[in-house]
């Protein structure tokens, strides 16, 4: 949109396509950029093209030569309300206050709250939020800044002391909006610097299809407020996880202006975002020299750090059952035994080779973060992985599919920009390249995916798709000791 | 006065939104002749390419030209290309 409206107030005369679900997400975008009357016209999810087309060309060229009305020739200064107090009244007034609704239109057509994620909150009282604040030493009215250089969205740097615009609504935030919405999801003072940590991600909600957030704690911090590193970690009855993973989801609403049906269009939904998902890697059970996330990405082993991912894709969990797992590692017993040729052989086997290269049959494209069980991860290592990269890379060399397999998978069409420019790894136009070429499925590097180590016991590893080190172009791993 | 009738000063979560200055639309071309029109195509192929046949078919006095990818983000005109187009067509997405 910001394209649209350089247009336009160069002079330049536009009209945009959409779709009919999206005019409210146009209006917004196009207010935000300063030309709120922009024009537009919507082409059909459903109609082929040629006919969709027939349709709508003559008024949609005419959007290019009928003259602006009165309204479209205005010019102005939009001034949103800016109140630092929402609301006085009670607590059980204010409940109600921030638990109000609107209806959203087509295609969702029901109520959506306004302040909160349809769930009650603890009420943002000055007195809460003022207590809230102690867990940090940065100022209520400090901008919510980038506190290192990152690579940005759509390959636009990010410099350390820029403002954060937090998506969709590019709105920015103070410590004390970061702290007011930590008071609502329910935590502690001294969660406080995980929130803002977060918040330095600007907290997006992706796009159309199903983008699911969640966030992975690495360093001192998770021994400090006790977050859930063991079994049952991604699930409930944790408070720090609970109350941290549904403050990612209110900053998106409320610091974000994130709308389903307006402004967060995911089609679906994702069941990861409905509250919110944090956790927490088990640090004490890592094998022999396998890094943590904090160390994987440049930080030292005590500092504390937040990986904050929103990946496009699904929760997969590796579908053996614990037992069969055992039986295979035991003594070589089983169907897992029986694929990897181990009959009778006992462990320690790679148990990889039981869901390689698989996984990206019927999947997405790209990487994965397999979070697994300590014990697996174990078993890895002893049969010779000694560090997370070795496991990386051969599970990215397991990937390599042929060119004309490749080319019938979805999202590629988007990546490759329609097959225009070259493929990463040779550097050669992919049009060139023969059928039989080998393209790593699991994306360009081996570090485009990683590994999480969970302290349950129980045999189990998830693969969650997910671009690791680049979701929406960004490093994913923020500092949280720059936010104590 | 009981806890439950205490007043409380209560805060808003809501983002701080810039104000922004607002402009009007560009003027509109008084006809399509003659005119140099670039259309920025932004994926949906199957949209897009009926598009293009059909411009270039049903009005060929127009200059059409055309920059095309299947990201969501346009490809910019440049300044100079700027200085010699009369309109944009965008989509579908932006």
């Amino acid at each position: 949109m910001p394209y649209l409206a350089k247009l336009e107030k160069a002079g330049i005369p536009t009209a945009l396509i959409d779709f009919d679900d999206q005019h409210e997400m146009v209006k917004q975008e196009a207010l935000t950029a300063g030309v709120p009357n922009i024009r537009y016209i919507p082409a059909s999810r459903t109609t082929p093209g040629p006919e969709d087309v027939e349709q709508w060309i003559e008024p949609m060229l005419e959007l290019l030569t009928k003259p602006l009305t009165e309204k479209e020739k205005e010019s102005g200064m939009y001034t949103p309300s800016q109140d630092r107090v929402l609301f006085e009244g009670t607590l059980d007034e204010a409940q109600e206050f921030y638990q109000q609704t609107r209806v959203v239109p087509e295609p969702l057509n029901a109520p959506i709250s306004v302040y909160t994620d349809g769930l009650p909150i603890i009420i943002p009282t000055e007195e809460r939020v003022a207590e809230m604040l102690k867990g940090t030493s940065h100022k209520p009215e400090d901008l919510i800044t980038y506190q290192s250089d990152r690579g940005g969205r759509f390959d636009r740097p990010m410099h350390k002391g820029d403002v954060v615009r937090f998506q969709p609504r590019s709105f920015t935030a103070t410590v004390e909006k970061v702290a007011i919405n930590a008071v609502m999801a329910g935590c502690k003072p001294e969660h406080l610097p995980v929130v803002l940590a977060i918040a330095e991600s600007g907290v997006q909600t992706g796009t159309t299809v199903f983008n699911n957030q969640w966030m992975c704690l690495s360093g001192p911090v998770v021994k400090e407020i006790g977050i859930n590193t063991g079994l049952g970690m991604m699930g409930p009855g944790n408070p720090a996880g609970m109350a941290i993973g549904r403050a990612y989801q209110l900053m998106a609403i409320n610091l974000g202006g994130a709308v389903p049906g307006i402004s967060r269009m995911s089609s679906i939904g994702s069941p990861i975002n409905r509250v919110g998902l944090c956790f927490a890697e088990c640090a004490d059970k890592l094998p022999p020299g396998w890094k943590g996330l904090n160390e994987e990405f440049g930080f030292k082993k005590d500092e504390s750090v937040v990986m904050v991912m929103g990946s496009e894709g699904g929760f997969n969990g590796a579908q053996f059952s614990p037992g069969g797992y055992r039986a295979l590692q035991k003594s070589g017993h089983g169907g897992m035994a029986r694929k990897l040729g181990v009959k009778g052989v006992p462990g320690p086997h790679n148990w990889l080779d039981w869901i390689l290269p698989d996984i990206w049959v019927g999947d997405r494209e790209g990487g994965r973060a397999f979070v697994m069980v300590h014990e697996m991860a174990k078993h890895l290592y002893d049969i010779g992985f000694k560090s997370k990269d070795e496991v990386l890379e051969y599970i990215w060399k397991k990937s390599f599919e042929p060119l004309k397999k490749y080319r019938d998978r979805s999202w590629v069409d988007l990546f490759t920009n329609g097959w225009l420019g070259n493929e990463p790894l040779s550097g050669k136009p992919w049009k060139e390249l023969p059928d039989d070429y080998m393209v790593p499925a699991g994306g360009n590097s081996p570090q485009e995916s990683c590994i999480i180590v969970c302290g349950s016991d129980e045999e189990i590893c998830y693969e969650i798709t997910a671009t690791i080190r680049g979701m929406w172009g960004m490093q994913p791993v923020y500092s949280i000791d720059a936010w104590r | 006065m009981a806890d439950k009738d205490k007043v409380y000063k209560c805060l808003s979560p809501v983002g701080i939104e810039s104000s922004v200055e607002t402009y009007p639309l560009a003027p509109r071309l008084d006809k399509l002749d003659g005119k140099t029109i670039h259309f920025s195509i932004t994926g949906e192929p199957d949209i897009t390419i009926a598009l293009d046949k059909k411009l270039k078919a049903d009005y060929p006095s127009v200059n059409w030209t055309q920059k095309k990818s299947y990201m969501p983000m346009p490809v910019y005109l440049t300044e100079e290309e700027m200085k010699t187009t009369d309109a944009v067509i965008l989509g579908v997405c932006w």
